[in-house]
């Protein structure tokens, strides 16, 4: 699950089109240099925000800046594969009783915090304690009610942790993961006064001192030299000595910053640099680049299902087919997006072709408009709210250019900022919002964002299929029958256009020439890392040294 | 002394009227600062958290209570959902980095605009005053965002002469910290430029037909000490005043620069405290600012006698 309503806000539609990349393909990144990653160096890495609410990680609402932080300094229990397959990472292993009500996770002995303490079964027993809001002193807010189906943790041994659901969870290890927000903090971090700010893991970096991190400015990360993860040769990870995160809000900015060499890093979810800045670069060597939608969130206009005119099937249709959405992505995206036709990226459980979601077609926009005149008397209007963001406003004015073309009006509300999106969001005080979520992980994890009565099913979708759909998924086990549950369920999305989906966010990962190893090692299993960006991804297998092939 | 206790009776006015009405405006905003700290927090959460930052409580009495704790020296925090920032730490580390952009900006601006108004006033009208005057126009009409956005492209990127963005402090390495304020300077300055050359070169045409500068030039005393000795100090006084407004202004109001070239300052954080509903640390950086626009006018007023002998003689 993602918070990520922040960077949605922000993040806008970029639309779609043909000439979008293959998914498996990652694009841009030239070879890895000559010989194996060596020990050393610095690289700084420019994010787009800084995190200034801290890292209390059970409290925390971080959007991918404060994700990427977050996963040099903790780790979580598990993490996803290439495969999109979830796997044992700071656990050892992990299983569950024959019908998922019970979560066993053994934890890796001799794994340390950055003070010095063990990971202990009972300290982690305490941080998902902390995170379902069972811990005395923590108070989170949106883990506990998707940890609401947790009836009990149980120290089972002291590396072994034992998860008891009140139902079947199949993909309960997944949460374990949250989109790489389920770090696990210290004992000492959990009990602190000052937990936002003395944050100790048990992750590739660690922040030393209070003083490291200047906040607006950078924050200064050590390596921990007694990291548990090594790499395929045996060699301690993480390679870097020095990682230091520079917050750079200014998209144009940041990638100049790291063409002029002040950053060597920097990630970015503008198509618009992308094609104008960061490729060329990329074609003429002077960066790597990897960019990619897999496993990606889907960029859409969140519909209010709970007021008119939304409330009405046919005004939902009426503008889905009245969006021509690579129009959109060649106006507004650079042209390399993929058109979304529902939640879920290809790469993802319960992806489709053809969701039977409205394509493009002026003919049956009016139809549906005509029809929604017809049932309520008023002609389709809506207002469509966005952050005063350039980008956002810019797509809003060609989405309100389309729809006006099917006689369909649409008023544009650009809100001073996130603050009163956030605020329109939980009143159910919109028609439609522009937002981005919903990054790749299994199906389940967005079981909160649709779920009747959810806080955050801000759209208010009360439908008995999509509840039937999202309870059939969190407790089947059978492979089939999920990928069956989670297809039917995108399908209903389709059918009933509860979101106008338009295409799914591109995110790239830029480096300087010598800085490699952008996606990080193999897993502790040896599966490859997982290839999605919408929620960072690992520091740990950064280099900016090499030692020679063996053999000359 | 009555001076004195004029001028602090002075700040205290402008302290109360210009907080008071920020007040009155944050509390028009739409956004509730609880649900913009805690979005998903229960019902309980939300009461705990309103009881905490105090807007459990009238608007007079908030305002009361920050006033008391401002004047004795507490400025608040940035609440979030698990820290507290006190705002004197963000200020300390935010203000001096504003108060040298502002510094660098004005010396530049004044470095151009005083010889520039000088050369112009005495040539006035002649062919090198009008192309002056629309060279300054031009400048003038180009928004510094946009001047911002150029010189970061073309100056750092492109040819690499300065660094296109980010910030080094003074105490780091003062070499480095003077190239990364350059262009952060320059786009403030060059609007200043046009504006300063045009008002002094106003103030010194009218200086220069009055009766004690014929008198010196009647003395046989030099064009140039006519000038720079006799006429440029009476004419300075709206150069002044404006030169102090615009302090102020950019003390709290570079934010655009401050994003483009990623400088911490005041801009920045009087952002992120509208941004994120943050009632008492908003009051608190507008009042802090408004001392400093009070003081740099008492600073002007000094100013004003020592430039001008018939000010301070009256």
């Amino acid at each position: 699950m993602v918070f990520g309503m922040f960077a949605a806000a922000c993040g806008g539609s970029d639309g779609g089109s043909e000439g979008a990349q293959p998914t498996d393909d990652p694009s841009g990144t030239p070879p890895e240099p000559e010989g194996d990653p060596a020990p050393g160096g610095s690289v700084t890495y420019a994010l787009e925000a800084e995190t200034n609410g801290g890292f209390c990680l059970a409290e925390a609402q971080l959007a991918i800046s404060g994700i990427q932080v977050a996963r040099s300094i903790y780790d979580t229990l598990t993490a996803p594969n290439a495969d999109g397959e979830i796997t044992p990472f700071l656990a050892e292993s992990f299983s569950a009783n024959e019908d998922s009500t019970e979560w066993t996770f053994v934890l890796r002995e001799g794994v340390k915090f950055h003070d010095g303490t063990d990971l202990t079964a009972e300290v982690v027993k305490n941080n998902i304690d902390a995170y379902r809001g069972t811990y005395e002193g923590r108070s989170p807010v949106l883990f506990t009610f998707v940890l609401q189906d947790i009836e009990s943790v149980d120290v089972v041994d002291p590396l072994t942790v034992k998860v008891t659901t009140s139902r079947p969870w199949v993909a309960f290890p997944w949460t374990m993961w949250s989109s790489a927000r389920f770090g696990i903090m210290s004992q000492s971090q959990l009990d602190s006064e000052n937990c936002a700010d003395d944050m100790v893991g048990t992750g590739p970096f660690a922040l030393e001192s209070s003083s490291d991190w200047v906040v607006g400015e950078s924050m200064t990360l050590q390596k921990n030299p007694d990291y548990w993860q090594t790499d395929a040769n045996g060699v301690q990870l993480p390679y870097l000595d020095t990682l230091i995160y520079k917050p750079i809000p200014d998209g144009t900015q940041r990638v100049s910053a790291l063409e002029t060499g002040e950053v060597q890093m920097i990630h970015t979810s503008s198509t618009q640099q992308m094609v104008e800045r960061l490729q060329p670069l990329a074609d003429s060597g002077d960066i790597n680049l990897y960019q990619t939608d897999s496993f990606g969130e889907v960029n859409y206009f969140m519909l209010n299902v709970t007021k008119p005119p939304f409330d009405n099937k046919n005004a939902r249709i009426a503008v889905a087919a009245g969006v021509d959405r690579e129009l959109l992505d060649e106006v507004r995206g650079g042209g390399i997006a993929t058109i979304a036709n529902g939640p879920f990226q290809a790469d993802v459980l319960g992806h489709l072709e053809d969701t039977g979601f409205p394509a493009f077609d002026p003919v049956v926009a009016e139809e549906a408009a005509a029809k929604y005149e017809e049932e309520t008397g008023t002609p389709l209007e809506f207002t469509y709210s966005t952050t005063a963001v350039e980008e956002n406003t810019l797509t809003a004015q060609e989405i309100q250019g389309q729809l006006a073309e099917v006689g369909i009006k649409m008023n544009i509300r650009s809100s001073a900022d996130q603050a009163t999106l956030i605020n329109e969001a939980i009143a159910k005080d919109f028609d439609a919002l522009g937002w981005r979520n919903h990054p790749g992980a299994d199906p389940d994890t967005q079981y909160n964002w649709w779920y009747v009565g959810s806080l955050v099913n801000f759209g208010g979708i009360d439908d008995p299929e999509v509840i039937r759909l999202l309870d059939a998924g969190r407790e089947t086990a059978d492979p089939a029958e999920r990928k069956q549950i989670y297809e039917d369920l995108n399908r209903r999305f389709g059918e009933e256009v509860f979101n106008v989906w338009t295409t799914f966010t591109i995110w790239a990962l830029a480096a300087a020439p010598d800085v490699n190893g952008l996606l990080g090692p193999n897993l502790p299993d040896g599966t490859e890392p997982f290839p999605g960006l919408a929620t960072g991804a690992p520091v740990s297998g950064l280099f900016v040294n090499t030692t020679p092939p063996a053999g000359g | 002394m009555k001076t004195i206790a004029v001028r602090l009776g002075q700040v205290l006015i402008v302290l109360v009227l210009v907080t008071l009405l920020t007040a009155l405006l944050i509390n028009l905003l739409p956004g509730d600062p609880v649900e913009v700290i805690i979005p998903f927090g229960s019902d309980a959460q939300r009461e705990v958290l309103r009881e905490d930052l105090g807007l459990d409580k009238s608007l007079p009495e908030q305002y009361t209570t920050w006033l008391g704790n401002f004047i004795s020296g507490d400025f608040g925090n940035y609440y979030r959902q698990s820290k507290v920032d006190p705002v004197a730490d963000r200020v300390t580390a935010s203000a001096p980095v504003s108060i040298l952009l502002v510094f660098y900006a004005q010396f530049l601006a004044l470095l151009f605009a005083i010889p520039l108004g000088v050369l112009t006033a005495q040539r006035a009208g002649s062919k090198f005053d009008r192309i002056t005057n629309t060279t300054m126009f031009a400048l003038l009409s180009i928004p510094s965002f946009v001047l911002a956005y150029l010189l970061s492209y073309l100056v750092g990127v492109k040819l690499g002469w300065l660094p296109a963005v980010g910030y080094t402090r003074i105490t780091e390495d003062f070499g480095e910290h003077v190239q990364s304020m350059i262009l952060p300077a320059v786009s403030l300055a060059v609007g200043q430029i046009a504006v300063y050359m045009r008002l002094l070169r106003t103030d010194l045409v009218a200086t220069l037909q009055e009766d004690f500068v014929l008198m010196a030039k009647a003395k046989g005393l030099k064009p140039r000490r006519v000038m720079w000795r006799h006429a440029l100090r009476p004419s300075s006084l709206t150069l002044l005043t404006v030169a102090g407004l615009n302090v102020g202004t950019l003390l709290g109001g570079a934010l655009i620069i401050e994003i483009i070239f990623d400088i911490p300052g005041m801009g920045t954080l009087i952002f992120e405290a509208i941004s994120e509903r943050q009632y008492v640390a908003l009051q608190s950086l507008v009042a802090l600012i408004a001392i400093a626009y009070v003081a740099v006018n008492v600073t002007v007023d000094i100013l004003y006698r020592i430039l001008d002998p018939r000010i301070r003689h009256a």
